[in-house]
């Protein structure tokens, strides 16, 4: 029986194996559906605290910091990362931070997605601050917390001191100095958070988070435009004693050579009743900058 | 071929050695046929193959080519194995167990248990022995309770065909007696043995059939008084007071002679003149000590045979 | 029979090695050290006792299995042990599956008396704070169940490294390769949802199926939290660890099988 056994060996054992290997695919997949996102964001909710964690990966602080980090930023930008997910995260990257304080981009990333994706702006810049502590030559990481600070925490005076810290740091861009001098004259002017936003635009590679910018800044350029346009209105009464019907008779009684193009593909109107310009596309003007 | 014990044919195994996978081969066509109920010695300088083709007939290595048989069914045959004893070259064992322990083991492998079982163990710790050391532990044995405690495994499940690596080697004479005590009596019993060995001596006192093994081809096998000259190359006569005329005397006839103390050794090649000195050593009235016919001993035979394959 | 005989000589031959003692011995130290540890903490003791507890009988149940898995058959080689059992009427695979369940006996007493004597820490831990004994995370017996079984899954690997390679060496540190590759092999999913490049998505979901993804065993978090584990996932993961073994246990049998014992 075992010489038949030996002999018939490789016959049964391939489809044997084959049937095993794909059963353990259906299997794996099983196992992943219990899992999920949502588990991988338990984990960080299990990871101990840094000053924890250091002594116990015995020296391999940063390839610890490595590990935790990879698994942070698989999760982070996911659509299905809720608030509390973003609480999480946080923990993940002040983990990450601790094992391994020099490695700025993690406040980096940590600082823009928190704000901008997770709207925790707190939790931003409690990790940028930290940040700033530990890398003082980053110049990036007083930028975020100035843009934290402008757009989020709408702290224009302290956005400009971040602004301003940024662009003394070596590698700075060569706008920064303006930039920070504006914010401390024009913090109300869109035209400066239109800026600000383009340069923010700029310096990050996120997918996603550069996605938000891209509909604020549309947005800014909207209220740049609606503010424009109500300065024209104002000049176009002042003369004809009177509210223009159209925003195009703005431009035929050559008060302004064009209405500009809505960015996000609608238009502009006038509204008589209060006196503003809206767009079709958003209705509601932004409160930020309003005077 | 019904009473062939063990028969290969075209037996070749081909080793690849060294960091380059280099080939040599340790066994070339290899033919070699064991009948039922011999002894066979099997004889070899180290690393003439003799290792090489027991493992390849108790299936722990595969032929590069050829094919070997045991008791008419295929080496690599697991079932085959119920029927054979085997004891490895310098028997390394499990040595935390017992030697209690340690043939239960063994005894079980083989589907043996209970008071069958226990029947053997003890019959066999008698045979070779070492009842006295049942329970101690093979780590405190010496090389000959080793050696004995191996062959009582090898025969746990009375095997037909015994076959033992290099038994005597490192043994002292009284061990080695043991051992070829030991072969004797399975062949009284009607079991084949089959052994090897670079030590000719053992082979000479016990073996039916020897085989040759040298560089992994076999030079000669067959009955010992076949293989080496029957032909008595001189006999030799030992005698005491023997006078010196008589001696140039005998030396005149054509002997070589060797004198030791009070002895002196004559060798006479023709066989016809042994009388003849036989009548001269006693009108001197010298004695006769002993007259023996010397034939070609295997060892040299053996190395008469290296000398011409190399 | 023939596989038990062979399991038995194998647990026996553990249970009279002195590593085996030195590893149980720390791995209790550390057990019980960690009641010290958790008197440094505000509230939680139970928590740090387990977290430690489990790290260790993980820890050392690993240690346990990837050496004495790879002695498995390379010690036998080593000490031409092999030569006389395969000589028997035994098939290979019948020896090689014999030792692999000596060796899971062994392994499955070692993590009872650890995972008792973390059982007895926490109880003790609740009565020194006045709790009842019931009070203590009945849930750890899960945690330490997965662990035996993620175990089985790596002394399988050990034995099919050690059933080609002569060198111990060598075979330890696959084995300890696969155990961390095992446990990283989670993230290869992740990356695989993120990757675009279906030249790079294709491999990576192959390893992330058909690496042992020994994460899936990993439940001491949920269990130190308190957080619940279905029943079914229990089923489920061990039914991938039996199913992960089986086909390594066939890999290693015709790997043996073809193996010359020179």
């Amino acid at each position: 029986m075992h010489a038949l056994l030996l002999k018939a060996k490789h016959p049964f054992v391939i489809p044997l194996m084959a049937a095993l290997a794909f059963s353990l695919y259906i299997i794996q997949h099983q196992i992943a559906g219990y899992k999920g996102m949502e588990k991988k964001i338990e984990e960080f909710v299990i990871l101990p605290k840094g000053e924890y964690l250091k002594p116990a990966v015995i020296g391999y602080e940063q390839l610890a910091a490595d590990i935790i980090w990879l698994q942070a930023i698989q999760v982070i930008g996911e659509d299905t990362v809720t608030p509390k997910g973003y609480d999480w995260i946080y923990h993940a990257l002040d983990v990450v931070t601790t094992l391994d304080p020099k490695f700025a981009y993690a406040y980096q990333l940590g600082g823009v997605t928190l704000s901008v994706l997770g709207k925790v702006p707190e939790k931003s810049n409690a990790l940028l601050l930290k940040g700033m502590r530990e890398n003082p030559d980053v110049w990036q990481i007083p930028f975020y917390i100035g843009f934290n600070s402008f757009f989020y925490l709408n702290d224009y005076r302290s956005a400009a001191e971040y602004m301003a810290k940024a662009s003394k740091l070596p590698g700075h861009p060569a706008y920064l100095p303006k930039l920070a001098a504006r914010l401390y004259v024009q913090a109300g002017d869109p035209d400066v958070a239109l800026e600000f936003l383009l340069r923010m635009y700029k310096e990050t590679g996120d997918e996603k988070v550069r996605a938000i910018l891209e509909q604020r800044i549309k947005e800014v350029i909207v209220e740049r435009d609606a503010r424009f346009l109500e300065e024209a209105v104002r000049r176009s009464k002042d003369v004809y004693k009177a509210y223009p019907e159209k925003l195009i008779e703005l431009v035929e009684r050559g008060i302004i050579t064009g209405v500009p193009r809505e960015p996000f593909g609608g238009y502009y109107y006038f509204n008589p009743e209060d006196g503003r310009v809206y767009s079709s596309v958003v209705k509601e003007r932004m409160r930020v900058y309003g005077k | 071929m019904t009473n062939s014990v063990i028969k290969t044919e075209n037996l070749t195994k081909v080793f690849k050695v060294g960091f380059r996978g280099k080939s040599v081969a340790a066994l070339k066509g290899l033919n070699l046929e064991v009948t039922e109920g011999e002894i066979f010695g099997f004889l070899g300088p180290n690393g003439a193959g003799k290792t090489t083709t027991i493992k390849i007939l108790m299936g722990l290595i595969y032929p590069t080519t050829g094919k070997a048989w045991i008791l008419n069914k295929e080496a690599a045959d697991v079932e085959v194995k119920n029927r054979i004893g085997f004891l490895p070259e310098q028997p390394y064992f499990y040595d935390y167990l017992t030697s209690r322990e340690f043939l239960r083991f063994y005894g079980q492998l083989f589907g043996l248990e209970g008071d069958e079982l226990r029947t053997r163990m003890n019959n066999l710790l008698t045979l070779v022995g070492l009842e006295d050391a049942a329970d101690l532990q093979l780590r405190k044995f010496s090389k000959g309770m080793l050696q004995r405690i191996g062959i009582a495994q090898a025969l746990i499940n009375q095997p037909d065909l015994i076959v033992l690596d290099e038994p005597m080697s490192g043994l002292d004479p009284i061990g080695r007696k043991e051992i070829r005590d030991i072969i004797l009596r399975l062949k009284e019993d009607g079991k084949t043995v089959f052994f090897s060995t670079h030590i000719i001596p053992d082979v000479e006192m016990i073996c039916d059939r020897v085989g040759m093994l040298m560089k992994g081809e076999l030079v000669n096998v067959g009955r010992l008084n076949e293989i080496m000259d029957a032909k008595v190359k001189y006999v030799e006569i030992v005698a005491r007071n023997v006078s010196k005329e008589m001696l140039a005397h005998m030396e005149a006839i054509g002997s070589s002679l060797y004198e030791t103390c009070d002895h002196v050794s004559i060798n006479v090649r023709d066989e016809d003149r042994v009388d003849s000195i036989l009548q001269l050593i006693k009108d001197g009235k010298g004695s006769v000590v002993s007259v023996i016919p010397q034939r070609e001993t295997l060892e040299e035979h053996f190395i008469k045979k290296i000398g011409g394959t190399s | 029979m023939k596989v038990l005989t062979i399991a038995r000589n194998t647990f026996r031959e553990a249970i009279r090695d002195k590593i085996l003692y030195n590893l149980l011995f720390f791995a209790l130290l550390m057990i019980a050290a960690s009641l010290l540890l958790a008197t440094l903490t505000v509230g939680e003791q139970s928590k740090i006792i387990i977290d430690i507890g489990l790290a260790s009988i993980n820890v050392f149940g690993a240690l346990i299995a990837i050496f004495l898995g790879i002695g498995l058959i390379i010690k036998e080689i080593e000490k031409k042990t092999i030569y006389n059992i395969l000589a028997k009427p035994v098939p290979r695979y019948q020896f090689l599956i014999g030792k692999y369940i000596g060796l899971l006996i062994t392994i499955l007493v070692n993590i009872v008396i650890m995972g008792a004597g973390l059982y007895i820490i926490l109880i003790l831990n609740e009565l020194r704070w006045g709790h009842s004994i019931f009070d203590v995370n009945f849930d750890i017996w899960k945690a330490i169940y997965l662990i035996f079984i993620e175990l089985m899954v790596i002394t399988a690997i050990a034995l099919m490294f050690s059933t080609f390679s002569s060198s111990s060496t060598l075979s330890a540190i696959f084995t300890i390769a696969a155990y961390i590759i095992g446990h990283l092999t989670e993230e290869l999913k992740l990356i695989g949802d993120k990757v675009q490049d279906s030249l790079l998505k294709g491999p990576i979901t192959f390893f992330y199926y058909f690496l042992p993804n020994l994460d899936n065993f990993n439940i001491k978090g949920r269990v130190v939290h308190r957080l619940d584990v279905p029943s079914s996932y229990i089923a489920l993961v061990t039914v991938y660890g039996l199913f992960y073994v089986a086909v390594i246990l066939l890999l290693s049998g015709v790997i043996f099988q073809r193996r010359d014992f020179k």
